[in-house]
């Protein structure tokens, strides 16, 4: 006779209840909901008496995905970020009004984006620092376990390796939630067991070692440590090119106008080309640059910045989603782990 | 309509109240405390008739968390997911005295308006 699991019942259609919603969201939602009604299967309860107590699985979608998934601390983007009821959000109403407005003026609102703020500086430092940490971490101890494989020392210090990508990965999430804004999971990827119908799960020390293995998301996960590194190192090297040449740009008129010698050039053959126009430095080196000159210094450097953060918001977006699509586990691998039972 | 307004009003109490009895849950717990925990406790010391869904947890701590009422630790556990863990935190603690203030003197003067009447007569 086959039995289904009630447990297993109920977190596929808590899953159907969910389509839709941010999928770390719903990944969170399903691994509580199991973790609970797990708990309370162990504390002595059958499964029909703890889904009962529980609630219903539409009741609770409906709670879950209702509630704030996000406070940004960084939200000046008008009024879908600072959401009432939030206490954070109400706080912050308050100053991020003005900010709020000025976000919304078309190509220069970005400047008073918040999110553009924070995305520029975390590829400009955080995410290159975590990144070079990570892939010393990944490459020392995987270089150490390969090359001890064969005295067998190696096979504890890869499954210690693949353990570690994991927790890195979960606590790197909150880095980029807090910068970048998109979501991340808050719960770990659960270890896939099946349970004989009644039967509490129990999780051994093996079994854990051995989803640890074969979960792809550890895979994917030792991969992004190791890839995330040139990513994250041209992405420095982008930002960082960007921003000098911007604030060089941007100096020019502001020098030229304090009287500082912006530009200094020694040497008999020592020669600017400004917009196809050949400039001589005076005698004592300095470059002399015309009113227009300065102008349209000022012009490219204002224009050089505000894509440099166009770019950094939209760069942002998008590592955050692929980041995200490497962690979040695919609800519907969570929910049939303990699918039918015999 | 009139059993729907009366399970409307039903309804708002009990989430009015729901925040402030999970917040002081986590504050009256010595250890970090799993959801189900803080359902079980509420679940036992709720009074008779008053049904507790304890899925309704999950989106409060949520939210609690998210606003830095409350920090959360990730348990291992050998009977499923690791468990999520709360603590309440300093600010956490400092709304939790807000509310209890305000749930004081709303009492008090719940009592006072309807605690004479008697509705069955």
């Amino acid at each position: 006779m086959q039995h289904v699991d009630l447990i297993a019942e109920y977190l596929l259609q808590l899953q159907r209840e969910l389509v839709g919603v941010d999928a770390a969201v719903t990944h969170d939602a399903l691994v509580d909901a199991e973790a609970h009604l797990r708990a309370a299967v162990a504390a002595g309860k059958t499964p029909a008496a703890a889904v009962d107590e529980f609630g219903t699985a539409a009741d609770f979608a409906r709670a879950y995905a209702g509630a704030p998934a996000l406070v940004d601390p960084l939200a000046v983007e008008g009024a879908g970020a600072t959401r009432s009821g939030s206490l954070a959000a109400d706080r912050a109403s308050s100053r991020t009004g003005t900010l709020a407005m000025l976000a919304h003026i078309p190509v220069l609102g970005v400047w008073f984006q918040a999110r553009a703020w924070s995305s520029l500086f975390y590829f400009l430092l955080p995410c290159f620092v975590i990144a070079l940490a990570t892939f010393v971490w990944v490459v020392c101890v995987g270089s150490l376990a390969l090359g001890t494989l064969p005295i067998i020392v190696g096979v504890p210090l890869a499954v210690f390796l693949l353990g570690s990508v994991r927790a890195i990965c979960l606590a790197e999430g909150k880095v980029v939630e807090f910068f970048l804004g998109v979501r991340m999971p808050r719960r770990v990827q659960p270890v896939q067991v099946l349970t004989p119908l009644g039967a509490v799960a129990q999780i051994g020390f093996w079994q854990r070692i051995r989803c640890w293995l074969t979960d792809v998301r550890s895979w994917l996960s030792l991969g992004y440590l190791l890839g995330n590194f040139f990513v994250a190192t041209g992405l420095f090297t982008v930002f960082v090119t960007l921003v000098a040449m911007a604030f060089a740009l941007l100096a020019v008129p502001v020098g030229t106008a304090l009287g500082v010698p912006v530009v200094q050039m020694h040497g008999d053959d020592a020669e600017v080309w400004l917009l196809w126009q050949r400039i001589k430095p005076d005698a004592n080196g300095t470059v002399h640059l015309s009113a227009a000159q300065c102008l349209l210094s000022g012009v490219l450097g204002l224009a050089l910045a505000t894509g440099t953060l166009w770019l950094a918001r939209g760069t942002g977006w998008v590592y955050g989603q692929v980041v995200k699509a490497i962690q979040v586990a695919k609800p519907q691998a969570v929910a049939q782990r303990f699918a039918i039972v015999q | 309509m009139a059993s729907q307004l009366e399970d409307r009003i039903l309804k708002d109490l009990s989430n009015g109240t729901a925040w402030l009895v999970v917040l002081a849950t986590v504050a009256g717990s010595q250890d970090a405390i799993h959801g189900y925990e803080i359902g079980r406790r509420l679940a036992d010391e709720a009074p008779e008739g008053l049904s507790f869904k304890q899925g309704t947890l999950y989106p409060m701590l949520r939210t609690m968390e998210a606003e830095g009422l409350v920090g959360s630790t990730l348990v291992p556990s050998n009977e499923g997911p690791a468990r999520k863990c709360f603590t309440i935190t300093t600010e956490g603690r400092r709304v939790l005295a807000t509310w209890v203030s305000a749930w004081k003197r709303t009492g008090r003067w719940m009592n006072r308006v309807i605690g004479d009447i008697d509705a069955t007569r």
